[in-house]
């Protein structure tokens, strides 16, 4: 390790620990309001995920539900507070970030097709309805009947601990 | 329903907004009454609707008691309301039916990229250059089966060339076994499987050296067949690929595309772990084996171990990855190692939108004189430092200083490289 590696190391530290001592910006740019359901179609083999499931499933790294029902990932288009709160509790992610992320992931022949965009919560129940294996994400105040709400950390939308808000 | 009737009550006071720009004769004093009026009971025309709305049945919540919306009262909606919801619905289906997957369903992702390079290399020119234009395909061929392919047109003196650079047919078992055919980027530790072709998608302007394309010092590209998917360690997050091939041909920076060039086997395993509770992390090892053939006759074998370390989100992101090449001389017997690391730290600034990201990695080659198979490998150590600025969420500018010495006793090779890179 010569001096010039070690000198920019040191940059490098400095620069990070400016910027993470400076406030760093929420990665959803909404306010905190009701709490987020994840929905999925009733017939659907699970009735309780822990965040990182949740997780996992968003990411693409879980792609089953079991070896004859494929997951179907539905996401709100942007703006709406369903995928902003998808964005900021689970990806961790800046909506770029997100974009880039599918971009990635079918680029490496990990997913064929990146998360179904719906552009309203009607299309979204329709669909959650009718594809077997689908997951999505809605308002939990709005959840139409048929759906099953799925448990996220042993908790329902509206208990004191859901973390989908 | 409501909601158009609230889009109406607002274009109705856009209107009445927009009219208020100047005194009101005493003719539109009566239109604004009478609007005002019209207002008033589409506010009540809405709130009516919207308690017949809450007044819905409770969602059926399987995992447990309902916290959320509990009026079981079910109340006889209205005919227009019933004509609405029916036309609605309609939508709805006709939405289904656009979003449900077709097959095949070919997407096709363009990446590419322009450069301007200069160094005080003796012997070198300055000047702009044609980067990869990358075209990338990507089928569902049935809900199982998928198919990805990977082609290139690379700029060269004398015109283009064109590359298959992956071409693969997947069958999906379920998460925990995925079996699939054809040309890869072979799974050997980080990078080469993370970024493939498009410059855009890695932070840096070029790929470290141990794995450039072109490069020798691991088979970069892989024929055969190969097996991969999660396997159950709780929240662990352990996966694995495992798979067998040509391994390297004659020319040993290509893998043998149209056929082995010996009767041995390539195999490739590699194994890593994503935490759970550690999200953006990963660890991962690989193993390669191969046995190469030369058109001088000569026989090597081959072992390559790779272990890496990235942690992928961008606040920091920081990636490291090892490989040991062995190779032995199979007629003498005489062995030697080969190593290249590489570590590289990105940070995204909480400023400019987060668009700015600046970068620096440091690298690492040794190939010792008894090498007898890397014989246009050499030695390497080098830095860059450099900033990425996201122009927008799919093109990207790159700036690079890059400081590097290829043998002890070289001069220093000092260089600036611009680059923007774009996917379509």
């Amino acid at each position: 390790m010569n001096a010039t590696f070690r000198r920019v190391v040191t940059l490098c530290w400095m620069l990070m620990w400016v910027s993470v001592a400076s406030p760093y910006p929420a990665l959803a740019q909404t306010s905190r309001g009701a709490d987020i359901a994840v929905v999925v179609h009733p017939d659907t083999p699970v009735s309780d995920l822990t965040l990182a499931e949740v997780r996992k499933v968003l990411l693409g790294e879980r792609q089953y539900w079991n070896s004859k029902l494929p997951v179907t990932l539905l996401i709100r288009a942007p703006v709406a507070r369903e995928r902003d709160v998808v964005l900021r509790v689970i990806y961790q992610m800046t909506e770029a970030q997100f974009k880039q992320y599918w971009v990635a992931k079918i680029f490496r022949a990990e997913a064929a097709s990146p998360p179904k965009i719906v552009y309203s919560n009607d299309v979204q129940y329709e669909l959650v309805s009718a594809i077997p294996g689908a997951i999505a994400f809605i308002d939990a105040r709005n959840v139409p009947p048929g759906l099953r709400v799925l448990r996220v950390d042993g908790h329902l939308p509206g208990e004191h601990d859901y973390p989908l808000r | 329903m409501y909601r158009r009737l609230f889009i109406i009550a607002v274009l109705l006071l856009t209107a009445v907004a927009a009219g208020g720009q100047s005194p009101p004769t005493p003719d539109q004093a009566d239109q604004i009454r009478t609007l005002v009026q019209q207002v008033q009971q589409l506010q009540q025309r809405v709130t009516e609707l919207e308690a017949k709305v809450s007044a819905y049945p409770t969602p059926v919540l399987y995992a447990g008691t309902a916290p959320v919306g509990s009026k079981p009262v079910p109340q006889e909606t209205p005919a227009a309301t019933v004509q609405a919801h029916q036309h609605e619905g309609a939508e709805a289906q006709a939405a289904v039916r656009q979003i449900e997957t077709h097959y095949p369903s070919l997407q096709v992702r363009g990446f590419g990229d322009a450069d301007f390079s200069t160094t005080d290399q003796k012997g070198t020119t300055s000047g702009f250059n044609l980067g990869q234009l990358d075209l990338h395909l990507a089928s569902a061929l049935s809900q199982k089966v998928s198919y990805f392919g990977e082609i290139t047109f690379n700029a060269q003196p004398t015109g283009y060339t064109v590359e298959v650079e992956r071409n693969i047919i997947r069958y999906d078992y379920n998460d925990f076994f995925k079996i699939s055919f054809g040309r890869y980027h072979t799974p050997i530790g980080y990078w080469n499987t993370a970024f493939h072709h498009g410059a855009w998608l890695q932070t840096t302007i070029a790929r470290p050296e141990m794995v450039k394309f072109g490069g020798t010092f691991i088979p970069i590209h892989f024929v055969g067949f190969l097996a991969e998917g999660n396997i159950p360690a709780g929240g662990l997050g352990l996966g694995y690929s495992v798979g067998v091939g040509n391994g390297r041909g004659e020319n040993i920076s290509r893998p043998g595309d149209a056929g082995d060039n010996n009767n041995n086997r390539a195999w490739v395993a590699n194994l890593f772990v994503r935490p759970a509770k550690l999200y953006g992390l990963q660890i991962g090892a690989s193993g390669y084996r191969d046995k190469i053939t030369l058109a001088d006759g000569r026989n090597f074998r081959e072992w390559i171990g790779s272990a890496y370390l990235v942690w992928t989100k961008e606040h920091p992101e920081f990636l490291a990855e090892f490989a040991n090449v062995n190779h032995e001389l199979i007629m003498t017997g005489q062995s030697s190692n080969n190593q290249a690391f590489y570590a590289q730290l990105g940070y995204r600034l909480p400023w400019f939108e987060r668009t700015v990201k600046p970068y620096y990695r440091f690298e690492y080659t040794h190939v010792p004189p008894s090498e007898r198979l890397f014989t246009d490998t050499m030695d390497l150590v080098g830095s860059i430092a450099g900033v990425r600025y996201d122009i927008t969420n799919y093109a990207s500018f790159k700036a690079e200083y890059r400081n590097s010495r290829r043998t002890p006793g070289d001069p220093r090779v000092n260089g600036a490289f611009f680059q923007t890179c774009f996917t379509f």
